[in-house]
């Protein structure tokens, strides 16, 4: 027991000494009430979709379409774009479903990727792991974690320009369009394969009909994006995701978003080293909000913040 | 060693992994469980033609595109209790059959039909599967096999009839001296009732598309004229030299033979 804590003192002393930015985002905590609250909705939904394996009419379905209480039908958003460019036709249950889609979004802007989608639960477990692995000193230090510490500056992330995002998902879609098929969203979709592997795994132990190479590739699918995450963090979500960038244009115009209040700010930076997706922030601290495409309102600046959550704000109202 | 809690945790972890692997790895098989020789699936000259999608789909170009593998109608199927739609692998049409994965079908018919709810069209979200009446789905045709059906072979049945959820209007009877001889007509749906509901081992009715029916259509009415029209000497060698030892053999089919 008191090797332990001892162990566990040690490993916060280091953390918190030795903050490397942009790498090591996983240490540093505090204000822990947006976390918690994003952390409780995502489980929230993922144990309403559970429910349905229990025969109850619920939420039935998977991320990219789903139906609520057996009347209400959600598709996502660069679902339908990909099923018109692909078919180029249009149905009425398509537009029904995506209307309140485009509702919540316009109120909650790119709160999606934060606050529902499992993969940025599933990422940030991997920049916590990482950030325990960090190489502490050279004595320790083992070939296989200079390996490690070597392939996390491998990818310069900042060299990407953040517009070619928009160029993916356009192509996406072309491809779509050539194809005749839904190509992103049925192949290569994080939520697709997500919901696949948590259907499929739920019915193989239930005996039911399923085929298992669903199952292996798109448990590979999602194995290849925690392992994309190790080596490049959060490039899936800033720039490859064509999901996301399509919600990001919802930030332009939705009624949550990022506040400032004046003064207070003590120039630490750590509301931008803690920020996931590298939103610049101090620029715009003079003014009274921030539209980032990128921002996925999971507060972890305001609980960064130096100040407590005086100076940064999440919420509808200005201040 | 050491033995720690982390230790035993690790160990119980690794014990516990262990047990469910070996519990899914497939078990070898029974000998005596398994046929000697013979196909396992009647009709095993006429390929199903595809794979049967739910009902209301739209034309197969038009579902592919449309579809979006979000797995509405899977899980409608299972809280609807009939656990019929399944996703689909990939196909075995070579590179194209690539784009065949992920969309819905019928996988196991004779565990699994489709019970003809109509809960999975309601609910589609992308508009893939379009509600329609219960008689004017367009799933699948079911053609019985002759040489196994019990009804051809000197026996009255009618399972499959009793089964069937359109009744009348789907089976033609063609009472005779060997038996009520059910034939199925095109107003079948292909809901793969019948399939399940056939007592012969590994069942005696296979489905396959309507586009695959339209080809062999030809063939099999031949084929059921020809038994019709037949003496009952000739009859009478068919059955008893070909017919009843394949039946008796399939007695022994082991079940769930799909999966």
């Amino acid at each position: 027991m008191s090797v332990s804590t001892d162990r566990d003192s040690q490993e916060s002393g280091v953390r918190s000494q030795e903050l490397n930015p942009p790498f090591d985002k996983g240490g540093v905590g505090g204000f822990f009430k947006w976390s918690f609250l994003r952390r409780f909705v995502l489980l929230g939904i993922i144990i309403l979709f559970l429910l349905q394996f229990f025969r109850m009419k619920v939420l039935v379905g998977g991320l990219t379409g789903s139906l609520a209480v057996w009347s209400l039908n959600f598709i996502d958003v660069f679902a339908w774009l990909e099923t018109l460019a692909a078919s180029k036709s249009f149905t009425f249950q398509a537009l029904l479903a995506v209307l309140p889609v485009i509702g919540i979004y316009l109120i909650f802007g790119r709160a999606f990727c934060g606050w529902v989608c499992p993969m940025d639960f599933l990422f940030e477990l991997v920049s916590k792991i990482k950030s325990r692995q960090l190489p502490v000193g050279a004595i320790h230090e083992s070939p296989v974690q200079k390996i490690k510490a070597r392939a996390q500056h491998a990818v310069p992330l900042q060299n990407i320009p953040p517009n070619i995002g928009y160029g993916i998902a356009a192509a996406l879609l072309i491809i779509s369009g050539i194809l005749g098929v839904p190509f992103f969203t049925r192949y290569l979709s994080h939520l697709t394969n997500f919901f696949m592997v948590f259907n499929s795994s739920v019915f193989l132990a239930l005996d039911l009909p399923v085929s298992k190479t669903v199952l292996i590739y798109s448990g590979a699918v999602i194995l290849s994006l925690i392992l994309l995450e190790y080596f490049a963090p959060r490039l899936w979500c800033k720039i490859l995701c064509p999901v996301g960038t399509t919600y990001g244009l919802f930030n332009k115009l939705s009624l949550l978003k990022l506040r400032f209040k004046e003064g207070n700010c003590g120039e630490c930076n750590l509301c931008e080293q803690v920020c996931y997706m590298d939103v610049r922030i101090t620029p715009y601290l003079d003014q009274p909000g921030l539209r980032d495409t990128n921002c996925i309102y999971c507060g972890r600046c305001v609980e960064g913040c130096g100040t407590k959550g005086k100076l940064i704000r999440m919420n509808f109202k200005s201040p | 060693m050491n033995f720690t809690r982390r230790n035993f945790l690790k160990i119980a972890a690794l014990t516990a992994g262990a047990t469910v692997i070996a519990n899914k790895l497939p078990v070898p098989a029974n000998p005596d469980d398994t046929p000697s020789a013979g196909p396992n699936e009647p009709l095993p000259h006429i390929s199903t033609g595809g794979l049967i999608r739910p009902p209301g789909a739209l034309s197969e170009k038009l579902f592919m595109a449309k579809c979006v593998s979000c797995g509405v109608c899977v899980n409608v199927c299972h809280v609807m209790k009939y656990d019929a739609v399944a996703t689909s692998p990939f196909g075995k049409g070579g590179l194209w059959g690539i784009f065949e994965y992920g969309i819905p079908h019928i996988k196991d018919m004779r565990d699994f039909p489709c019970g003809l709810c109509m809960e999975c069209p309601k609910h589609c979200p992308t508009g893939a599967l379009q509600k329609v009446e219960k008689e004017n789905v367009a799933m699948g045709m079911a053609l019985i096999d002759l040489g196994l059906c019990f009804g051809w072979n000197g026996d009255v049945c009618l399972s499959c009839s009793k089964a069937c959820p359109l009744g009348a209007k789907v089976f033609d009877f063609y009472n005779g001296e060997w038996g009520n001889q059910p034939f199925i007509n095109e107003a079948c749906v292909g809901c793969g009732l019948c399939v399940k509901y056939c007592p012969l081992g590994g069942s005696a009715i296979k489905v396959v598309t309507k586009k695959q029916y339209q080809n062999v259509k030809a063939s099999y009415a031949g084929e059921f004229r020809k038994l019709l029209a037949m003496s009952n000497e000739e009859r009478y060698n068919i059955v008893y030299s070909q017919n009843l030892p394949n039946i008796m053999g399939r007695g022994k089919l082991i079940e769930r033979e799909y999966r």
